[in-house]
């Protein structure tokens, strides 16, 4: 993908240097018409290269079956600029590449998921609950496909909001969609309010045990280190006992929720806990 | 540069603007000043008087509240050149119907000088006369006191969850913005009944708004778009548009959220069109007030603690934010969230900071007792590449009109 990009970005640059070099007025017109074609449609963002990028190193967990996710906090870690990585994933929530769900391991931590990838758990949770309820419950899950998902981007909602999502196309909402939705695990209820709920990914509660336990057994080997610090190359050889979700997946997120630090050295990059 | 000024190639507008800037960004403990608390605990609030620049007002912890002279110096010590300020005077749970519990909040009367209004857990609000109206509370009601008799004017209620931050608009003086610890911001218009805009986290748009044309166009096209779409959907967003113009504003029951966790600070620009919020969540927001729209602008590792309530301040021409996070004073640029580098001293953490409106000083408190002075330094020398670089920015965003 990477590599891609890189082509594409080299061939850009050529382009550049042509239309600079040389002032033919058709091939200026047609140069800059390619070179708006591919700034447009080709090169994605930084944000989606790195997207796309930690979606594949997402590591393989035999026991779930839950597509790769990225932390958002992984994503601040990777981009440098921030608030370029929040407005780009907005844009992307709103042409539906990607979806962003709340987690309850802490009140700042999201995953994103690919919607595609979403859609198809779905589509697997329906064929799975076939001929065990009836099919007029089982239509929710076309409801949540093609109704609300689409059309919803936030990572909560209320079940008036529900209502009047299925409403407007002439459907109508019982307790019974309600609940199957939630045994399937895309529905999850909010604590803190009455009738509202967050979206959720199915079968992830596994995955955030070893998301919280890993993150803590990483900042506890950190600390007990005499300087609270390793250089990035010996701790990515390291094994984490209590997390399946690898090494790298947890310097990631802690970097990028900012509980550890990164800074050059001659010897290679260095993963330190803030100081002061 | 203060040559080009000379020659005239440099105006004045712009002269000011330049070294406003290089002072804002060279701010370090100042050498030559010194506030010496009268605190036995840990200071909550702070704030400068508006009209003249000159008394600082502190509540502490202890539940005890100084003022002190930030012009005038009480003594100066000769051999390091600092001019020491000690407090005018002091109040604290000795004097008779002082407050019993910790200050959480305190604010000049904005109207007549000497008059000064402190917020406290003891939920109390205490008037002081030395020669109103805003506090935060404990209560899930905002109460808005009338200073002359003492009777609550106004109590504003939709919160669901007690209210730690509070704001009066500097656009417009009858608006009150208001943080509660179930997430939610809220506008209230205190000539009417209840409140009339929720900030919604979910509802966002990417940098400044656009222009009104823009803005008007792009309405246009929607409202193509409806006529287009089916009978029912047409139906059904003409019945909520006749709903929105009954209801003026909006309901208690709106379970809108700006923050995952509590607000905890609140502060607008100074022309009243942009409204950055503090959250337990650690994220800092950047509110345009006039849509409602998170503008997406993130703010990094800034660490906000949930359980007391802060103050951040903004330099005057509204740049800079000065957060108070942790043990230090972060710094961050308002419209892109860059980062400078913080402002370390405090021993302690810091609970609030305010800017002086007129001059280039910035006051923090922190649980430490002390309230330190933060300064650009004294003999400032210019340095030729770092002009270069300010010059090109401020051209950037500079007003398009000539003066």
């Amino acid at each position: 993908m990477s590599a891609v990009v890189l082509a594409l970005k080299a061939l850009r640059f050529v382009l550049f240097t042509f239309t600079a070099s040389h002032i033919d007025i058709v091939k200026l017109f047609v140069c800059l018409c390619i070179f708006v074609l591919i700034e447009d449609w080709i090169i994605p963002s930084d944000t989606e290269v790195a997207l796309r990028m930690m979606q594949e190193q997402f590591p393989k967990i035999d026991k779930v079956s839950v597509p790769p996710f990225v932390l958002l906090s992984q994503l601040y870690s990777t981009v440098k600029d921030r608030t370029f990585v929040d407005r780009e994933l907005e844009v992307m929530k709103q042409q539906r590449l990607v979806r962003v769900f709340k987690l309850s391991t802490g009140q700042d931590d999201f995953a994103i998921m690919f919607f595609h990838d979403y859609i198809a758990q779905v589509n697997a949770a329906k064929s799975r609950l076939e001929g065990k309820h009836p099919q007029k419950d089982l239509i929710i899950f076309d409801w949540y496909i093609n109704h609300i998902l689409p059309i919803h981007n936030d990572v909560g909602i209320t079940y008036m909001h529900l209502e009047s999502l299925l409403y407007r196309v002439g459907q109508s909402l019982h307790e019974n969609h309600i609940s199957l939705l939630i045994k399937a695990g895309f529905l999850v209820r909010q604590l803190a309010e009455d009738k509202s709920y967050w979206l959720a990914i199915p079968n992830i509660g596994f995955l955030l045990k070893n998301l919280t336990q890993g993150r803590k057994e990483l900042l506890s080997l950190l600390s007990r280190r005499q300087y609270k610090e390793m250089l990035m190359s010996l701790l990515e050889k390291k094994k984490l006992r209590m997390s399946q979700l690898g090494m790298q997946f947890h310097i990631r997120d802690l970097i990028g929720s900012g509980q550890l630090c990164l800074s050059r050295t001659p010897a290679g990059w260095l993963v330190h806990i803030p100081r002061g | 540069m203060v040559g080009r000024r000379e020659t005239g190639g440099l105006s004045p507008h712009r002269f000011r603007a330049l070294l406003q800037r290089k002072w804002l960004h060279s701010m370090e403990l100042a050498s030559h000043k010194e506030v010496v608390s009268a605190h036995k605990s840990g200071i909550n609030s702070l704030q400068i008087d508006v009209t003249d620049a000159r008394y600082l007002l502190s509540g502490a912890a202890d539940g005890s509240v100084a003022v002190y002279d930030i012009e005038l110096s009480t003594c100066y010590e000769h051999s390091t050149q600092t001019s020491k300020h000690e407090a005018l005077f002091m109040v604290d749970k000795g004097v008779p119907r002082g407050h019993q519990y910790s200050v959480s909040c305190v604010h000049w009367y904005p109207i007549d000088t000497g008059i000064f209004v402190t917020g406290s857990f003891d939920n109390f609000v205490n008037v002081w006369d030395t020669n109103t109206a805003q506090f935060s509370s404990e209560d899930t009601k905002i109460r808005l006191c009338d200073i002359g008799s003492g009777a609550f004017t106004h109590t504003l209620t939709g919160h669901r969850d007690s209210v730690w931050a509070v704001q009066w608009s500097t656009k417009s003086e009858w608006v009150l913005v208001s943080g509660g610890c179930d997430g939610a911001i809220r506008f209230w218009d205190i000539r009417r009944a209840g409140c009339y805009q929720v900030l919604d986290q979910q509802c966002s748009q990417t940098g400044r708004r656009p222009p009104v044309l823009k803005a008007v166009l792009k309405n246009h096209e929607r409202m193509e778009n409806n006529t287009m779409a089916s009978s029912s959907l047409r139906k059904s967003s003409s019945t909520k548009q006749r709903g929105q113009k009954r209801h003026f504003g909006v309901s208690a029951s709106d379970s809108r959220t700006a923050h995952y966790g509590s607000v905890t600070g609140l502060q607008m620009t100074s022309d009243g069109s942009y409204l950055i919020s503090a959250g337990k969540d650690s994220r800092l927001r950047l509110w345009d007030v006039e849509s409602g729209c998170n503008t997406l602008v993130n703010y990094p590792s800034v660490y906000v603690r949930g359980h007391k309530g802060m103050r951040m301040a903004l330099s005057p021409d509204s740049s800079l934010l000065f957060i108070p996070s942790d043990n230090s004073i972060q710094v961050r640029d308002v419209w892109s969230g860059h980062a400078y580098p913080s402002l370390r001293g405090h021993y302690d953490l810091t609970n609030c900071c305010t800017f002086h409106p007129q001059g280039q000083e910035l006051y923090s408190g922190s649980n430490d007792r002390k309230i330190l002075v933060w300064a650009p330094p004294c003999h400032s020398d210019t340095e030729e590449p770092e002009r270069e670089v300010c010059e090109q920015t401020i051209r950037a965003d500079e007003d398009a009109w000539s003066d």
